[in-house]
């Protein structure tokens, strides 16, 4: 710069020109080039899985929008230096007119702006393979489509123009395709397959959350295929209107570009969710404030001082008649004093009304001008200088701004002097109050401020008392001094600008911006969101992961800003998942699983701050991601799901948000921990048993040995000790006996079946159902026994008979059958 | 389960069929709460400090109304009760065979057994069976021919008796009959029957040393004394020789040991019976035993050489102001006396007054004070 700085001082004037030259538009190739990161094409390796992934996402999308169960057909598969990627769905197809939108422009799409829990946003990701594959393999992308009802299949061979962002097709024709609706899309690039892992990491994760899809990987080493677990659509996703408190400054101004309407008012209720007339008068208000200021009010002159309104009016209305000027002097007069305090604007309304009605009743014209003077005149007096020397027009001017300045400082004595606590001396408040007078002029005549303004007189004035008069004037006391003023001022009546001016000024959309912050408006509807529901996220980590046990939260709507989300949480746990390693975190947001940047998402760190201990599972020190045989998923659905950048990888740490991931990973955890809890004591149980199972019988046989007696049974003795229930059964001739023994400590509620083969049994007692099967009988008892108690079941039957009985209801290790 | 003492006191009644039967008892006892369905368990005296109390009838103490149940309900509880099963099993036979076995060789005999559950981990847990089976079948534990490993400690004293031993009847006389190292208890001291005394009171040793000074001063001689070895911790043999000495020859008993708290111990045992086998005080202890010293009283008095009480000295002492079994004046004034002085004494230390100080000043008047002599 210094440079040119130097020429430019010489009078050199060819430089501008030269730089011109080199001024062009970037094209959209040199941007995605500068660019790639963001878009997730940054290497070679992750180049694949992006493309994958885009794909992947907008075929779920448009099934999903079509109504159909989504069936994916994913295909890599090395061809020379590239790899061919392939990607098929059994959406609606697309139409022969968009395909080479679609496909071959940028940021061509119908979601930009939408506000709707979608899995793509920008439009920009499809686009961008196909733009990545013809920068890096010159081959044009391949795209097959048919609609449904239609003979035939649509197919194009088509590439970007760089230089224009306009697709430029190089094959057109229709063709004939298995599928009968769908899209398939061919691409060729450069990539390497050594982000394998989180290629099949995205595909499992899609199909945890998407357990209506049916989706196939087929790459060179290997083939997944996962099938679907419900034939259950997502709910439909109504789109919704932004909310007040969710738009940036940028996307208002775009709004305001982009509506029909003429006014503010209508602009916020029909652009807006949640905006009614109440909401958008409230909000008008609160722009009113910020764009055009406040009017100070003062206390009118009251009947006992000097300042005479209806002596002042009357001196400036001329050739009115007597009667008239008199009467609408007096008038006047009178409105004020029923004023506590008034505005310059109020005085104009009440000025017009009374010129109004007095003109009907004396036919005479109040113009303008007398009207302007008349309300010039009240405001003066208003304010404290309409005193005798008024109607003297030659008056010494000196004395106007002292008779103003007493009338505006012991105004604003008694306004400080409330707003202020009673601790303040005297002398503060007179000089904070004197210095404040003079402020009001810089105002202009109407005594118009903003907030702002009166948040710099107080300051001021504040700063200077405490510098001359040695007192203290703190923060607090000049906020409710500022506080006290601008409640003291009146909100002016002027028209808010049109929409057409706002959107030419910046700053006027930033007070609106702040208006509409700044008002209380009900939370946006929420039936915008489609949660996966925890019963479905149940599905998707059963067909997923061979685990013991699965556990599924799913949180009621919360608002962030103008965005409601929900999180939902699932927790699968043991079974075939790798012990003794970290657990592994899954994260998705709109049913899009995010594969990289985990360090650096809200997810990950709200797993890692969780005292994992307390539900059970291993967590070396006390935090970090549990090293236990776990897979804890996140899953959060928004309209719009705050990421830390563009290429979506991140959840960025909003503490609403966190909050709401906490509260429902906690959900599923506490259902984890009683089952861990359950486990462990079973296991405890278990191994007891299989420890008495060893020690009880050797000592029952050494017993026997000693005392010479006979072998011992020891299975009610066992019964007993590990307080279980234990069903007996005793015959005696033809009765057969079946006792329940309830050792526990809990009431026990039990199905018992008998089958009786060889003959046919007659029951005593009890209300059994019996069912004959082929010369089998099944007995069926509902027992309750309650703790400590004992139940007996009969029957007869011949004594060739034999029977089995299984037992229901209970858990194996707490049942002891001796029968 | 009985938490009485043995029955039968003087001499060998219990016969080896019945010590067989009595084990074989409680065997059956477990084999009908399999039975009946029950859990099996067994009930014996809590052996604790505070579970010990003074019986007044017999004049020792005993092991009082608590009790702790082995039962098969928990894991180590039915481990206890296997292994309770295969030492019955393992006595009976011994019984049967009229063999014996120390208490190491049983520990070490568990290892022999096809069960791993019901091997013993440690030879206190095997010691501490033997125990509980002397308890709840009411037989000593030599009667189940258990000895421990070492043997009764040695007597030397005007006396003449008769012991039956495997190559028959001996008759022999503690001072004539004997080496310098005088008459080796034996396991049972049943098996002894006094035949002839000249003796006027029995001394109680606490170490070797000092015994081998008495032996080599001619006390036993002198003084007609009949001088038992304690050897530290008193075995059984000991103190059921010391006892029957007391109640058979109608000899008073005296303690010598060192000043300090383990020491007390020691004549506490002697004295009232110790903790461990409270169940079995009426058959070993001598409640009328008498302590000579070292006492807290005679460091000071005597000027004696002394170390400073260690920590654990000070717990020790502490702890036995708390036993029931130094709730006496007597003992409370002493521990006191040496809590205050902190110091304690060996026996040895009266050396500094010479090598006959002992013999000729200080036990003749510790004697003549506390009337024995």
């Amino acid at each position: 710069m210094t440079s040119f700085q130097s020429e430019l001082g010489e009078g050199g004037g060819g430089i501008a020109e030269e730089l011109a030259e080199s001024q062009r538009s970037i094209s959209i190739a040199e941007f995605f080039e500068k660019n790639k990161h963001m878009l997730g094409f940054d290497s070679e390796a992750r180049a694949l899985v992006t493309a994958v992934k885009e794909a992947v996402d907008n075929a779920l999308d448009a099934s999903e929008e079509a109504g159909v169960l989504p069936d994916i057909y994913v295909e890599i598969e090395e061809v020379g230096d590239y790899y061919r990627l392939v990607v098929e769905d059994n959406g609606p197809g697309i139409t022969k007119e968009q395909i080479p939108k679609v496909f071959g422009k940028l940021l061509y799409g119908s979601r930009f702006h939408k506000r709707e829990q979608n899995r793509g946003q920008q439009g920009i990701g499809i686009s961008a393979a196909v733009l990545y594959s013809q920068l890096t393999s010159g081959k044009s992308a391949k795209i097959t489509s048919r609609t449904r009802g239609s003979v035939e299949a649509e197919y194009f061979e088509l590439i970007i123009d760089t230089d224009t962002n306009e697709p430029e097709i190089d094959v057109e024709e229709t063709t004939s395709w298995d599928r009968p609706h769908g899209t398939r899309i061919e691409l060729e690039m450069e990539g390497n397959m050594r982000a394998r892992s989180q290629l099949h990491d995205y595909i499992k994760h899609t199909a945890v959350v998407n357990p209506h899809a049916r989706i196939e990987l087929r790459e060179p080493n290997a083939h997944i295929k996962s099938e679907r677990a419900t034939d259950q659509l997502p709910e439909e996703t109504e789109e919704i209107r932004p909310h007040p408190h969710g738009v940036e400054l940028g996307t208002l101004l775009k709004m305001l570009e982009a509506t029909d309407s003429y006014s503010v008012s209508g602009f916020l209720q029909g652009e807006f969710t949640r905006v009614g007339g109440k909401t958008s008068d409230t909000v008008i208000d609160n722009f009113r404030d910020r764009h055009f200021g406040r009017e100070m009010a003062w206390r009118p002159p009251q009947a006992h001082e000097s300042a005479d309104v209806s002596d002042a009016v009357e001196a400036v209305v001329a050739n009115k008649g007597a009667d008239a000027t008199a009467e609408f002097a007096g008038r006047l007069d009178d409105a004020l004093e029923g004023y506590d305090r008034v505005a310059h604007h109020q005085i104009a309304a009440l000025v017009d009304d009374i010129a109004d009605d007095v003109e009907e009743k004396y036919d005479k014209t109040f113009g303008t001008t007398v009207r302007e003077k008349a309300v010039e005149a009240a405001w003066q007096a208003v304010l404290g200088q309409a005193d005798e020397d008024v109607t003297d027009e030659e008056g010494e001017d000196d004395d106007e701004p002292d008779s103003q300045h007493e009338t505006l400082r012991s105004d604003l004595y008694a306004l400080v002097d409330d707003a202020t606590s009673t601790r303040k001396d005297d002398a503060t408040i007179e000089g904070l109050a004197d210095r404040l007078a003079p402020k009001f002029a810089e105002a202009g005549t109407r005594h118009r401020v903003t907030r702002d303004d009166l948040e710099e007189f107080v300051r001021r004035a504040a700063e200077a008392t405490e510098e001359y008069d040695d007192a203290t004037f703190g923060e607090t006391a000049r906020e409710n001094v500022v506080e006290a003023l601008w409640d003291a001022a009146v909100r002016v009546p002027d028209d808010p600008p049109k929409v057409s001016e706002i959107v030419s000024d910046r700053d006027t959309a930033s007070d609106l911006l702040d208006a509409m912050r700044a008002t209380d408006i009900i939370a946006p509807p929420t039936d915008c969101l489609a949660p996966i529901t925890d019963e479905l996220i149940e599905e998707g980590l059963r067909k997923e992961f061979d685990a013991d046990f699965y556990a599924a939260s799913t949180r009621d709507a919360s608002v962030h800003g103008g965005d409601p989300f929900i999180v939902e949480a699932g927790i699968a746990y043991g079974g075939e998942l790798e012990e003794g390693s970290k657990a592994e975190v899954m994260r998705f947001a709109n049913r899009v699983p995010l594969v990289y940047q985990r360090g650096a998402c809200a997810t990950t760190d709200v797993v890692k701050s969780i005292n994992w201990r307390n539900y059970n599972l291993n967590q070396p020190g006390g935090s970090g991601i549990p090293t236990d045989a776990a897979v804890i998923m996140v899953h959060i659905a928004s309209t719009n799901v705050p990421f830390t950048s563009e290429s979506k990888d991140a959840v960025a740490n909003i503490p609403e948000l966190e909050s709401e991931i906490e509260l429902a990973i906690r959900e599923a955890a506490r259902e984890l921990k009683s089952f861990l809890k359950k486990r462990r004591s079973m296991q405890q149980r278990r191994k007891k048993q299989d420890k008495l199972a060893t020690i009880l019988p050797e000592m029952a046989e050494k017993l026997s040995a000693v005392t010479g007696n006979d072998e011992l049974n020891i299975d009610d003795s066992l019964a007993r000790i590990m307080n279980n229930v234990l069903v007996e059964r005793e015959r005696d001739g033809d009765t057969v006996t079946l006792v329940v023994e309830n050792n526990s400590d809990r009431s026990a509620d039990l199905e018992l079946t008998e089958i009786v083969a060889g003959s046919e049994p007659a029951l005593e007692n009890g209300d059994a159902s019996v069912v004959e099967m082929e010369g089998e009988w099944f007995l069926k008892w509902s027992v309750s026994v309650s703790a400590g108690d004992s139940a007996t079941l009969e029957y007869d039957v011949d004594e060739d008979a034999t029977f089995d009985v299984s037992v229901d209801g209970i858990e194996e290790e707490r049942l002891t059958v001796d029968a | 389960m009985s938490t009485d003492t043995p029955q039968d006191q003087d001499g060998p009644e219990t016969t080896d069929a019945q010590a067989r039967q009595q084990l074989i008892d409680l065997a059956a006892e477990f084999y009908d709460q399999f039975a009946e369905g029950d859990v099996p368990q067994m009930r014996i005296p809590t052996r604790t400090k505070s579970n010990i109390e003074y019986d007044e009838e017999k004049n020792v103490w005993v092991y009082g109304d608590r009790t702790s149940t082995r039962s098969a309900k928990s894991v180590s509880g039915a481990q206890k009760l296997l292994k309770a099963t295969y030492t019955i099993d393992f006595l009976a036979e011994q019984l049967d065979q009229g063999r014996s076995s120390t208490l190491r060789e049983l520990y070490y005999l568990s290892e022999s057994w096809d069960l791993d559950e019901a091997q013993f981990n440690s030879q206190d847990e095997s010691n501490s069976l033997i125990e509980d089976l002397e308890i709840v079948s009411e037989v000593k534990r030599e009667d189940f021919h258990m000895r421990p490993e070492e043997s009764g400690a040695k007597v030397m004293g005007p006396l003449l008796l008769r012991e039956q031993t495997r190559r028959g009847d001996r008759e022999i006389h503690c001072q004539d009959d004997v080496g310098q190292g005088g008459y080796q208890i034996p396991n049972n001291p049943d098996t002894i029957e006094f035949l002839e005394n000249d003796a006027e009171f029995v001394l109680c040793v606490e170490t070797g040393g000092m015994r081998d000074r008495l032996v080599e001063n001619g006390f036993d001689e002198d003084y007609d004394a009949i001088v038992v070895h304690l050897g530290g911790q008193p075995a059984r043999a000991t103190r059921r020789l010391t006892k029957r000495l007391h109640d058979e020859l109608g000899l008073p008993v005296t303690v010598f040991t060192d000043g300090d708290p383990w020491s007390y111990r020691i004549f506490g045992s002697v004295s009232y019976g110790s903790i461990k086998s409270a169940h079995l005080s009426e058959y070993l202890a001598t409640p009328q035993a008498q302590f000579i010293g070292i006492q807290p009283e005679d460091i000071v008095e005597y000027d004696l050489p002394t170390d400073p009480l260690a920590d654990s000295d000070v717990n020790a002492l502490e702890s036995e102001l708390e036993d029931p079994r130094f709730q006496s004046d007597y003992w409370t004034e002493q521990i006191e006396l040496q809590l205050d002085i902190d110091k304690k004494s060996e026996q040895q230390s009266l050396a500094s007054y010479g090598l006959d100080f002992v013999t000729d000043t200080y036990l003749p008047e510790r004697l003549d004070e506390m009337g024995v002599l």
